[in-house]
């Protein structure tokens, strides 16, 4: 009798995806989860999937990704893997290339279909498809104060300074002539960005590849010490130098970032979606009401930055129920879900879910905007590069870029020295 | 025939679990750690532990520049810090020491800053610190002090003294305390002798008092050398080692090798080569100790 019920539960589900619902009686699965209030909508869903399957879901852990990456590897060391679903991020991913299972064999290709290409390319560690994106993509696009641009006198000046009209920004150089002309330090700054860790070197690694450069090379040995190296670090140490920027920005990191724009004190700031309903709520910003969004611009060699990056859910190796396990990732991440996650603002990495939050947005004129602006981000986005070694990296190469922005030494000399860090951890770990 | 049963001495049979205590809790995680200096032991891969290396590791961090300068910036600190904290606890334990009433309140207080996580009291000076919205910053601009927007936790020697004024706040109170300790164990006799003599104040201050805190304040400065040569949650929080690891620390570099990186066997062995620091410190502190000791004709 239950059996039949639950058959018919599932039924119920598989309009939204739930490819692979099945009979879990008993079956418990351990789980550890990204943690903070924006996700705890779509964890409540758990319940339903319990309800639907019999099966039952025990978050062990919640913390940023930052924290659960250093859970994964003392995991992985002592051998503690008897958990079965982990939150996962694209820019992580690669490190632990035997902590999860391929999914592919649980899925059905018509399932998986349903899903971004890019966002499932990016999913994939070589033929593995090692976790599933849930409606939690990230791409910048450029936010503006509006009424900066809208001022005659603004307008007027700008135009007698540097010989073209002032509109939000759709060239790089554009956004440092910008930046500079509204800037008015300490009070007011032309624009920011995030100045350590992995952020900093996400942000030179897109800028690199808007200059016609590469991080790496095929091999992954190397390649940003090139000319298109250069000139993006030199962006950077511009910016700093003329004041265009906080003086603190090398310290600063997302959260910064946000509260910084949202405090009205800078005019053009390149960050993610999911700052957008919170820049244009009057509770929390000073700016509401008041910021434009466009596409992020283009460097010299006419690319579009467009670091990119998604959550996801994976399922460990050594999970002992998979099948149950890729039943509850697949569930987390089918329509409904990312339905539920787009609602509140992050973008969807499901077809359908695209086409419907842009349909929604309809009437609201800023959501369209957002919308408009990130739909084309998207277009231009791609991941960070695929090696194991990339956060060790990163590691490396970021004292080096905030030593040429503090003057310490010059562009040149930092990507010289990265570059020769970032060559003996590839020879250390036999990449080449 | 009787069998012989093994017969262990009743002092080592007494000992025994307090040896396997400390076997199991102290000896055996050194000796791991020890070993896994001498491999490329990644977190991310546990067959890496056991391959041998031989002293790689050393080699390596022995010709690492990077290395060698957070050395010298957490001698920097400590040496910094701890004299800074002596001189304070020293001035405020001999004020507390003069209040007659509400002394008892006056040292609830006085301990309140040790109460704080040291994590907390790195987001409290970071928010304090901080270039743009910062309370030190706001100070200074609404008194027409500076019209600059001072990067205090960016430029390296203000970096380097906000961290060591985070530090002093918190662990000031761990001399006072222990100095004051040092002051009402004090004998009266030999200051009212030096009184009736015509001693000044500075003169008893200089010839008794001060060798009588002498002990106590080697004790302290031994016990905050090991705190601050360990340094770590303050400055993970304020600066994180950076910008352009212009307050890197060696546990702060430690604990990303070992943990961000993922690669424990490096992380290990400059563990092993850093405790020179917290060896050197101690030997030298109970050194000082025991000759302040022997002038005072106490035995060791």
């Amino acid at each position: 009798m239950k059996r039949t019920v639950l058959l018919a539960t599932m039924a119920m589900c598989l309009p939204f995806g739930s490819a692979v619902a099945g009979d879990f009686d008993n079956v418990t699965l351990d789980a550890k989860l990204i943690g903070g209030q924006q996700y705890e909508a779509l964890y409540a869903r758990i319940a339903e999937w319990e309800a639907d399957t019999g099966a039952k879901v025990n978050v062990i852990s919640k913390k940023n990704h930052f924290e659960l990456d250093k859970e994964f590897k003392s995991d992985i060391a002592a051998g503690s893997l008897g958990w079965c679903v982990g939150s996962n991020h694209s820019s992580f991913a690669s490190q632990y290339p035997s902590l999860y299972t391929d999914m592919t064999p649980f899925l059905t290709e018509e399932f998986i279909g349903e899903y971004v290409d890019s966002n499932i390319a990016a999913s994939m560690i070589g033929d593995k498809l090692v976790m599933l994106p849930r409606a939690q993509f990230d791409v910048s696009a450029m936010y503006y104060q509006k009424d900066l641009y809208e001022n005659e006198d603004n307008q007027q000046r700008f135009k007698e300074k540097y010989g073209y009209d002032l509109m939000p920004p759709d060239t790089w150089e554009q956004v440092s002539d910008q930046a500079m002309f509204f800037a008015d330090p300490p009070n007011f700054y032309g624009t920011q960005f995030a100045g350590k860790d992995e952020a900093i070197v996400g942000r030179f690694y897109e800028l690199v590849i808007s200059e016609g450069g590469q991080l790496f090379n095929e091999d992954w040995s190397p390649a940003f010490n090139s000319e298109a190296g250069v000139r993006a670090l030199d962006w950077f140490v511009k910016m700093y130098e003329s004041g265009a920027v906080p003086k603190g920005t090398t310290s600063y990191l997302w959260d910064e970032l946000g509260a910084g724009f949202a405090s009205g004190t800078v005019a053009l700031n390149l960050d993610w979606p999911g700052w957008a309903g919170y820049f244009n709520d009057p509770e929390s910003s000073k700016v509401a009401g008041n910021v434009g969004v466009v596409v992020q611009p283009q460097g010299s060699a006419g690319i579009r930055t467009g670091w990119s990056g998604h959550h996801g859910f994976s399922v460990t190796e050594s999970c002992e129920n998979k099948e149950a396990a890729a039943s509850l990732v697949a569930f987390l991440t089918n329509e409904e879900s990312q339905m539920l996650e787009s609602s509140a603002g992050p973008l969807p990495t499901r077809k359908a879910v695209w086409t419907h939050v842009v349909e929604q947005a309809g009437t609201d004129a800023y959501r369209s905007e957002v919308l408009t602006a990130f739909q084309s981000a998207a277009e231009h986005a791609f991941p960070a590069p695929k090696t194991p070694y990339w956060i060790e990296a990163t590691n490396v190469i970021y004292p080096e870029l905030q030593a040429a922005i503090l003057g310490d030494k010059t562009s040149a000399e930092a990507l010289e020295t990265a570059s020769e860090a970032v060559d003996e951890i590839m020879l250390e770990n036999g990449v080449y | 025939m009787k069998l012989l049963p093994l017969r262990l001495p009743t002092w080592f049979l007494l000992l025994l679990p307090a040896i396997i205590i400390l076997l199991s809790v102290v000896l055996i995680p050194l000796v791991l750690s020890l070993y896994s200096s001498f491999t490329p032991y990644k977190l991310t891969r546990p067959e890496t532990l056991y391959k041998w290396i031989g002293e790689y590791n050393y080699v390596k961090i022995a010709g690492d520049a990077n290395f060698w300068w957070a050395f010298g910036r957490t001698v920097f600190l400590l040496t910094i810090a701890l004299n800074l904290e002596m001189l304070l606890g020293l001035g405020i334990a001999l004020l507390v020491n003069k209040v007659t009433w509400g002394q008892r309140w006056l040292r609830t207080i006085m301990m309140f800053p040790m109460m704080f996580s040291p994590i907390l009291v790195g987001f409290q000076f970071k928010f304090i610190f901080n270039d743009n919205v910062g309370l030190v910053n706001n100070a200074l601009q609404s008194l027409g002090i500076t019209d600059q927007a001072l990067p205090w936790l960016v430029d390296g020697k203000l970096a380097m003294f906000s961290i060591i004024f985070a530090e002093v706040w918190m662990s000031t109170s761990v001399f006072a305390i222990l100095i004051l300790a040092g002051l009402f164990a004090i004998p009266r006799d030999p200051l009212e002798a030096a009184k009736v003599d015509g001693c000044t104040p500075w003169q008893s201050f200089r010839h008794i008092t001060l060798p009588f805190l002498m002990p106590f304040i080697y004790i302290a400065l031994a016990i905050r050398s090991l705190d601050v040569a360990r340094a770590y949650d303050i400055v993970k929080i304020m600066t994180n080692g950076g910008p352009a690891r212009r307050t890197e620390l060696l546990w702060t570099m430690i604990g990303r090798t070992g943990y961000v990186d993922a690669k424990m066997g490096l992380a290990n062995a400059m563990g092993y080569a850093s405790i020179i620091l917290a060896v050197f410190f101690t030997v030298y502190f109970f050194r000082k100790l025991s000759a302040s000791r022997s002038s005072l004709g106490f035995d060791n």
